[in-house]
């Protein structure tokens, strides 16, 4: 049995095509078995609702009169930044304000937009003959802002650590507060639901793929950053933080319910993104990747109470035990917190399920793949002539 | 049985009262308590008080009666549901279980009756849901 993207886009265009979720198919396919599944099944949907910090916008305000090259911005106090075109700018989803304070920041000004908020925009320059005025103090929401495109160069983690804490003193987390004395332990991925948990060497996700972004369309347009491939597998998913995708999106279509600014205490400022990606079902090898279950993906439970990038592993555990809202570390029964939103990740699922039913979402095949191998490497303190 | 929360506050020259020892022999309540600070200022306990009769009323005024103030605790914090995104973090958080995840719907429960007012909860919750009563 083999399906091509154009049959799936004709199925959808038509308003035939069969789309599950993919926790869904999961009991489909334990009762009619991969080979029917398959046959009945065209797309499967994922999902995932967590805290995405290397997350972004590209804005272009438009020129004023007289008009000014923009070299430092801040919107609602919160630094962007202006080093590119005159009216360009990048706001960073974990900038704090200026004045340092992380209960409102960059996501903050993200999320305002979206919501269809006014953000102040302050400008400076030092002035040029072709863009004379050196300051601006004015209000702009999406609704005068040209380009409001989100670029995120690092989303939808392929699984991710769980955090814990071995020391004597709570410690402020971007997983989270964690208490002392493995008081508790946090985990990030949405397991079963999560995009590239059930594509996991990316056979149908590459550049170009469309996605769900925000409540919008959008798109993958690169490997993102820290993607590794290195990570040992159980059950042929990794069992760490492995994949991950560098994606776009326009923020005029984008929705609050799914953009969240997010403080993480003593931490800093982050996004609550919604992402959510289509798999086709090309055959019953794509099926049999998309049945993946809570119980069969491991995540490794690291002690982050030690200060270094080496974090010591205590234990392997699956997302069903997470889940379970304990595990049990040395004996001890430790209560687990989810940082990404399994009730919004199902949203996500369920929402681009609609969509590609509706025939509002057509499926992509990749124009590129992302690398079938990378290492990420450490930041080292180097002498110039090691690293030329 | 009826269960209540007080918040006890007294001035220094009644730190040596047994207070919790006559709510427990004279007026036979289940006493547990939640938070307990003394310090030059005096003291303040946070008790909560299970009882089959009228014993809480009558307990409350014996307090009253000594010079201590009471009052009663219903509702310290406020969870916004539009705001909450229903991650979780509050549920590993909290030391008396208050919050739990409904797990056909996956989303965030508060209940309220077994909140202590610790506090915990409000610098845990990332998009900022959780506010103490007093903020809201």
């Amino acid at each position: 049995m083999k399906r091509t993207y154009q049959e799936i886009n004709e199925k959808i265009r038509k308003g035939e095509a069969v789309v599950l979720t993919a926790e869904e198919i999961i009991e489909v396919a334990e009762r009619e078995g991969v080979e029917r599944a398959t046959k009945e099944v065209d797309v499967v949907t994922t999902g995932t609702f967590g805290a995405m910090c290397s997350s972004g916008a590209f804005l272009n305000f438009g020129h004023s009169e007289p008009p000014i090259k923009m070299t430092k911005i801040w919107l609602n106090d919160v630094p962007a930044y202006g080093g590119l075109a005159a009216v360009d700018a990048y706001i960073g989803a974990a900038e704090p304000r200026a004045d340092g304070s992380i209960e409102y920041g960059g996501a903050h000004v993200i999320e305002d937009l979206i919501s269809g908020k006014a953000v102040r925009l302050k400008a400076s320059s030092y002035g040029t003959d072709c863009y004379p005025r050196k300051d601006i103090d004015t209000w702009v929401s999406l609704k005068t802002i040209n380009q409001a495109y989100m670029y995120n160069p690092r989303n939808a983690y392929q699984n991710y650590g769980v955090a814990t804490n071995s020391s004597e003193r709570t410690l402020d987390t971007y997983m989270g507060k964690l208490l002392p004395k493995y008081g508790n332990a946090t985990y990030s991925s949405a397991g079963q639901l999560s995009p590239l948990l059930n594509d996991p060497q990316l056979r149908t996700i590459g550049i170009g793929t469309r996605i769900f972004l925000g409540g919008a369309q959008g798109y993958v347009v690169w490997e993102g950053t820290q993607f590794k491939t290195s990570v040992p597998s159980i059950n042929g998913v990794p069992k760490g933080s492995s994949r991950t995708l560098a994606v776009v999106g326009d923020m005029k279509a984008m929705s609050p319910e799914f953009v969240r600014a997010l403080t993480f205490h003593k931490y800093g400022v982050t996004l609550g993104i919604g992402l959510g990606v289509p798999i086709p079902i090309l055959d019953e090898e794509m099926m049999k990747r998309v049945v993946i279950r809570d119980d069969q993906i491991f995540a490794e439970v690291l002690d982050y109470s030690v200060q270094s990038r080496n974090k010591k592993t205590i234990r392997e555990v699956s997302y069903s035990e997470l889940r379970s809202g304990y595990i049990d570390i040395n004996g001890k029964k430790v209560k687990t917190s989810s940082i990404s939103s399994y009730q919004k990740a199902r949203l996500i699922a369920e929402a681009l399920k609609k969509s590609i039913m509706k025939g509002e979402f057509l499926l992509t095949e990749k124009v590129a793949d992302l690398p079938g191998e990378r290492v990420q490497a450490p930041l080292d303190l180097h002498a110039r002539e090691e690293v030329e | 049985m009826p269960m209540k929360k007080f918040l006890v506050t007294f001035s220094p020259d009644l730190v040596s009262e047994p207070i919790t020892y006559r709510l427990v022999k004279e007026y036979d309540l289940v006493v547990n308590i939640l938070r307990a600070e003394v310090d030059e200022n005096g003291g303040r306990l946070m008790l909560s008080v299970e009882s089959s009769g009228p014993q809480i009323q009558k307990a409350v005024k014996y307090m009253v009666d000594v010079g201590v103030q009471v009052k009663e605790l219903k509702e310290f914090i406020r969870k916004d549901d539009q705001r909450c995104t229903n991650c979780g973090l509050c549920v590993s958080i909290c030391p008396v279980s208050a919050y739990r995840i409904d797990k056909t719907t996956w989303k965030v429960v508060f209940q309220n009756e077994k909140c202590i007012a610790c506090g915990l909860c409000v610098d845990a919750c990332p998009p900022g849901a959780i506010k103490l009563r007093a903020q809201v």
